[in-house]
């Protein structure tokens, strides 16, 4: 009896109070994406295909000039410079601060003592704006009074105008952005390491594992949905690189830092062009969207 | 019960949210005519938007005593070259405007007044005075209409160490040709110093530094049309020169400009008053820079305009108040009084005053400089045109591209923008 009464509430239909229930939960944020996410996009999408200029077009209304911005943006040599840079300076900068950040990730897990200070220090550089990191390495650079030249002297090493010489300022600012960014893939990595039970690498050690079979066996199995996600949240960052490029070199030397922010900024933002800005706003965010595609797909699935 | 509750909470969230958007009521402005009348009542709040660093701080010591006399409190945003610009243009088309007084540089004038982003100054009753140097006035005036007074006279000067000046063997005095300039840096540079110093960085920064030479060799950077100019052989000789000269120094960003040539590491650079207050027991000074190519040729105006003016936004909420505050600001006693904090006034009374040239005695040259000076061109486009021929010029400088293909690139993309 008790069983067919079960069986019947299983089966029934449920009322519409439990139909509308979850909906009106997620109401809320289906609200706030709409307003925050969903209309500036359509916004900005729909603006790339007119020449709104914000201060021309602020009491009339801009033009449809169908794909005129999108020609501009991809006819420009200095985008498709900007486009490679981006490209070049996140895989770089990715793949870098993973193999960086992975290593010290194990590093720390593995100490028995001090986990925690080295844990606080680590994370100093992740917490300082991007502007306070760009101002402090643009005065630690520098071809006058900056220390590291200084030092370079000192030691009879040659000394370099970073960011404005055409060879070393693409690296230089690689060189700052991974520094300032370490210790985030650290943080999410080392708590990806807490998680593995110390008695998969007992089993390991006693089927004979070495040091590099238990790291390539045990750890990375376990953490790979914490590498992916680094992965992803990192390459989404690099590519939205701004601040460091426009304080510290501002595009140059000869656009060799130029990224795709920086070209939007400079040509599309700071002159009020915001159709046009618009039109390379979408083009980044298809970018950004390609190179997560793994990473989605995986997370739909 | 439990779905009771949560009704409720989502209900609560989602009036959050609607009450996150909501305008805060504020109450009414104080009439700005009657505050002496009112000395009891709540101050004004008057908010001026400046450029920082001496431009700004200037006017930021200048306002104690206006608000004690006015009962004003005034709110001071210091920002950079493009976060002025765009925060002002941002707040523009906005029935009620955030900011009051603004700074403005003379080579966002074109587009501020097509696009009525000021308040006419004559209609509202302020005219420029006759003290004031009047070749700094009129990139303020439209059509007879003062839209921005001319506040802190910057324009481009020849920064130089005297050290390595008299080791090169020249006086300043004597240093009057481009010529005379290539010596000083080949000498400097043989004795391992940097001989001349170029600015990096934006576009803005690349043009603004190259045109003084241009001027020197009688090129400009547009037509009577306004159309560009930029493949000329006056332009490809003054940038040849140019990079001759950066060949024998260094590119470099403002402050490290100022830090190698007072540090004594390079002999010669572009500067702005603004940047550096020269005493006369200090390492650095600057002068006009030179106007011939050689003795032979005959002195042409090289000194760039860059003066930073003043003005009220056109959608001030506070448009008579901010107006006595511009009038108080312009006043040559408290721009007299500017001078001791690094303050460059465009008034021939502050520059010429004998105290303050027995102090500044480089204000003489400054005051030359600004009666010669020569404008940016006027046009809407300045900032996108600087952008396009500051960043093909770079490539050129840096050897990415030659001459002639940088130029021509340049020309047909400047030809697309004013066209």
């Amino acid at each position: 009896m008790k069983q067919a009464a079960l069986k019947v509430n299983r089966t029934r239909e449920p009322h519409l109070g439990e139909r509308a229930f979850p909906r009106l939960m997620l109401a809320p944020t289906l609200i706030v994406m709409l307003v925050l996410t969903a209309y500036p996009l359509l916004f900005t999408f729909f603006y790339s295909f007119t020449d709104y200029h914000y201060l021309k077009h602020a009491h009339k209304a801009a033009d449809f000039i169908q794909l005129e911005n999108y020609i501009e943006l991809f006819g420009n040599g200095y985008f498709r410079q900007a486009v490679m840079n981006t490209v070049k300076f996140t895989l770089l900068a990715v793949v870098f601060e993973m193999v960086i950040g992975l290593f010290i990730a194990v590093f720390i897990n593995s100490l028995k003592r001090g986990q925690k200070v080295m844990r606080t220090l680590l994370l100093l550089p992740y917490l300082l704006p991007a502007v306070t990191v760009a101002l402090s390495w643009r005065m630690m650079l520098s071809s006058n009074y900056g220390i590291v030249n200084q030092l370079f002297e000192t030691l009879g090493l040659p000394v370099f105008n970073w960011f404005m010489d055409t060879k070393t300022a693409f690296g230089t600012v690689l060189l700052i952005d991974i520094w300032q960014n370490v210790p985030f893939v650290f943080l999410l990595l080392y708590a990806s390491l807490q998680s593995v039970s110390e008695s998969q690498y007992e089993a390991a050690r006693i089927d004979g594992a070495g040091v590099i079979q238990q790291f390539w066996y045990v750890t990375i199995p376990n953490i790979k949905n914490g590498l992916a996600l680094c992965a992803l949240l990192r390459t989404i960052d690099t590519f939205r690189l701004f601040e460091k490029v426009n304080i510290l070199t501002g595009g140059g030397p000869a656009g060799t830092t130029s990224t795709i922010t920086q070209y939007l900024y400079n040509y599309g933002i700071r002159n009020m062009e915001f159709g046009f800005g618009s039109a390379g706003a979408i083009v980044m965010t298809l970018m950004v969207l390609i190179l997560s595609s793994v990473y989605i797909k995986r997370a739909i699935q | 019960m439990k779905k009771l509750f949560a009704l409720i909470l989502t209900l609560a969230m989602v009036l959050s949210l609607a009450a996150c958007g909501g305008k805060e009521e504020k109450p009414a402005e104080t009439p700005s005519e009657t505050p002496a009348e009112t000395p009891a009542a709540e101050p004004t709040k008057l908010t001026l938007i400046l450029r920082g660093g001496t431009y700004g701080d200037v006017i930021k010591a200048a306002l104690p005593a206006f608000e004690a006399e006015h009962n004003v409190k005034c709110e001071v945003l210091d920002l950079s070259f493009d976060d002025l610009h765009t925060k002002i243009a941002l707040n523009a088309p906005n029935p009620k405007g955030e900011y009051d007084l603004c700074m403005v540089d003379g080579s966002w004038m074109a587009e501020f007044t097509e696009n009525g982003v000021l308040a006419n100054l004559s209609d509202m009753g302020y005219e420029i005075d006759d003290d004031i140097i009047p070749a700094t006035a009129t990139i303020g005036q439209v059509d007879g209409s003062t839209y921005l007074a001319p506040y802190f006279g910057n324009v481009t000067v020849l920064l130089y160490n005297k050290q390595l000046l008299a080791d090169a063997g020249y006086a300043i005095e004597d240093v009057d040709t481009m010529e005379d300039l290539m010596d000083i840096a080949q000498k400097t540079n043989a004795a391992g110093k940097m001989g001349y110093l170029v600015r990096g960085g934006s576009g803005d920064n690349i043009v603004s530094d190259f045109i003084p030479h241009l001027l020197a060799y009688g090129g400009w950077v547009v037509d009577e049309n306004n159309m560009p100019t930029v493949t000329t052989d006056e332009f490809k000789a003054a940038f040849q020169n140019y990079i001759e000269l950066y060949k024998l120094g260094d590119t470099m960003d403002k402050d490290d400009i100022v830090a190698a040539i007072d540090g004594g590491n390079a002999a010669l650079g572009l500067g702005w008053p603004g940047w550096y207050v020269p005493t006369a027991d200090g390492a650095a000074d600057y002068t006009v820079m030179p106007g011939k190519l050689n003795d032979a040729d005959s002195a042409k105006k090289t000194s760039m305009q860059g003066v930073w003016t003043i003005g009220i936004c056109e959608n001030s909420q506070n448009k008579e108040l901010t107006l006595e505050l511009l009038k108080y600001l312009m006043d040559p006693e408290v721009q007299k009084e500017s001078v001791e904090l690094g303050g460059v006034p465009c008034r021939y009374s502050s520059l010429l005053d004998e105290e303050v040239l027995a102090k500044y005695p480089h204000l003489e040259q400054v005051c030359g400089a600004l009666e010669t000076g020569v404008y940016r061109p006027v046009i809407a486009e300045w900032a996108e045109f600087t952008n396009i021929l500051g960043t093909e010029m770079d490539a050129v400088i840096q050897g990415v591209k030659d001459m002639d293909t940088g130029l021509a690139d340049a020309q047909a993309a400047l030809e697309d923008l004013l066209s």
